[in-house]
């Protein structure tokens, strides 16, 4: 199997891929570029300019954020067939966390430039694609908030501090 | 409805090569325990004694005088309050609110801290003294190689709390015996031979310790790692005698004390459930195990030729059995083990050696103050004895290591 049916096969497998034609799908295979990571590396820090989203290929990535010092909050972990950095891809913002290798990685990587010649070349497929990321989003957002809860949980429990009662 | 699982963070802590990481997970719990809750600045507070006219302990008036809010202490609440200090954390808080009252009510400490955190009245400290002088100074090398150690001891923790059946066990299968007047009479007979053999070995000490020939050192690091093996069986003996008093073993395992001290420990708080008496049998019977071993040692010792390896490796274990016994046993040392526990027990004073060090300290800096009584002459008199003490044990060791080695 060559390279290019791989990732064909692969991104079948990828969520805001999964309505995309075949045609379509080939047509997005030209389109990502291959990275790869040793383990450990850093892929962007939290703060960096970028315009770039990835797609985890083979591997783990780590996502934190800075909290204080040299810690940092681990938010998630990209495992194959997920994405991250799309905020940066649409809005242009900095990196709002940091990406780090945990293990050996291989990514593809989706540029604006490519994104806007999918909106423009395949209309529908670029359809599909943002509905799929709005459904993403969602469910990410229903994620942090767990997440703020679960940190307003621990530092309740940490501290004792009794908020029922007041 | 079922409690939920403490809430945990899963961080990142960056090491000085950039990429360079690791990963902690920090259960709410840890916090909690770890944290040093801190009343208010003397200013911001006045305390006032409330004694009833009828029989019964005094209650206090705690006044926020910055919110004019006022709480109502039991005697209890009142030596907790005192304790918070920022130095002391909630888990001493509570070992000392055991050592002074016998028992522990689970919810008083919760419960003060909301009454107080209501009141504005205290502050949190959440990290060690120690960890905080490290941080500032982590410029300099060593200062930051010694808490890359630290911090990578701290994280070591073997433990299980599934222990109690298994202590149970042992305790039913033959453990019991340790707890018998017959174990009592053996273990006095074994420590007067044991001192017998010491007394005959130490006259001859060059030749015993000949027996090393040229590996002293390395031989004597032996018998220390042959020793750490005692030290499980001393947390086991403290184990059963828990069983013995009918109370749970909460926890078994190994851990850095302190960061860097390797040890096994074993959780027998529950003794405290029940009367000093236990708890004195408990930390006491522990330590009788490097006894017995350290007599066994010198009586092997004694039999053997005199100047073989035999002999003195059979000595020096027996040094080093009779050295744990003492510093386990003897309180004056600057370390909380067994024997300091059951001095402050029976003394009633659970925070000897934090306000004894803060006496002395006021004492050399010029911000103590003037009155000596009975208690400020207890606190001299733990750090002066102490002092001579681990001087002594230090100089005791160097003597003995020159002697082997020479």
């Amino acid at each position: 199997m060559s390279a290019s049916r791989e990732t064909f096969a692969f991104l079948r497998d990828v969520r805001v891929f999964e309505a995309f034609s075949d045609p379509d799908l080939a047509a997005m295979v030209d389109r990502l570029r291959e990275r790869e990571l040793r383990r450990r590396q850093i892929l962007f820090r939290e703060g960096d300019a970028g315009d770039e989203m990835f797609i985890v290929r083979r591997g783990t990535i780590l996502i934190s954020k800075a909290v204080t010092g040299k810690v940092e909050q681990v938010l998630v972990r990209v495992e194959a067939a997920d994405f991250f950095g799309e905020m940066s891809l649409f809005d242009g913002s900095p990196r709002s966390a940091t990406a780090q290798a945990e293990t050996d990685v291989e990514l593809l990587v989706l540029d604006r430039e490519s994104l806007r010649a999918m909106t423009d070349a395949t209309p529908r497929a670029a359809a599909a694609f943002f509905y799929a990321m709005v459904q993403v989003f969602m469910e990410r957002l229903r994620r942090s908030t767990q997440q703020v809860a679960e940190a307003t949980r621990w530092g309740l429990e940490a501290t004792g501090l009794d908020v029922e009662s007041r | 409805m079922e409690q939920p699982a403490p809430a945990k963070f899963e961080l990142l802590v960056r090491g000085e090569d950039e990429e360079d990481f690791k990963l902690r997970e920090v259960p709410s719990v840890v916090g909690y325990i770890n944290s040093r809750p801190h009343r208010v600045d003397p200013e911001s507070y006045e305390v006032s004694e409330l004694r009833s006219r009828l029989a019964g302990p005094p209650g206090f008036i705690l006044k926020n005088r910055k919110t004019d809010r006022f709480l109502l202490l039991s005697a209890q609440e009142r030596f907790l309050w005192d304790k918070m200090d920022g130095v002391t954390s909630l888990q001493d808080i509570a070992t000392a609110y055991v050592l002074e009252y016998g028992e522990f009510d689970f919810d008083i400490i919760p419960n003060l801290l909301r009454k107080l955190q209501r009141a504005q009245l205290l502050t949190f400290e959440p990290r060690s003294r120690l960890r905080k002088a490290l941080a500032r100074n982590r410029d300099r090398i060593v200062v930051k190689a010694i808490e890359l150690v630290l911090t990578g001891l701290e994280r070591i923790r073997i433990a299980s709390r599934n222990v109690h059946p298994f202590f149970q066990r042992l305790y039913r299968y033959g453990g019991f015996a340790l707890f018998t007047p017959a174990a009592v009479v053996a273990c006095i007979g074994l420590a007067l031979l044991g001192v017998g053999a010491a007394i005959g070995l130490f006259r001859g000490t060059r030749d015993v310790l000949e027996g090393f020939g040229g590996h002293a050192l390395m031989a004597l690091l032996t018998v220390k790692l042959l020793f750490f093996a005692s030290v499980a069986l001393h947390q086991f003996v403290h184990g059963l005698a828990c069983i013995h008093y009918r109370r749970r073993v909460r926890e078994f395992g190994f851990t850095f004390l302190h960061g860097f001290v390797p040890t096994f420990y074993v959780d027998v708080t529950d003794i405290f459930m029940v009367g000093r008496r236990a708890r004195v049998v408990t930390a006491v019977t522990g330590t009788l195990v490097h006894l017995i071993l350290g007599a066994v040692a010198f009586m092997v010792a004694v039999m053997s030729p005199v100047g073989s390896f035999t002999q003195a490796f059979a000595a020096a274990s027996g040094i080093i059995q009779w050295q744990a016994l003492v510093i386990a046993l003897y309180p004056f040392c600057f370390i909380e083990m067994d024997g300091y526990h059951v001095l402050v027990d029976v003394l009633g004073v659970p925070t000897l050696k934090h306000d004894a060090l803060a006496y002395v300290r006021g004492l050399l800096t010029g911000t103590g103050y003037g009155r000596f009584g009975r208690e400020e002459a207890l606190w001299l008199g733990y750090v002066v004895l102490s002092t001579i003490s681990v001087a002594a044990f230090i100089a005791f060791n160097v003597w003995i290591i020159a002697t082997a080695t020479s």
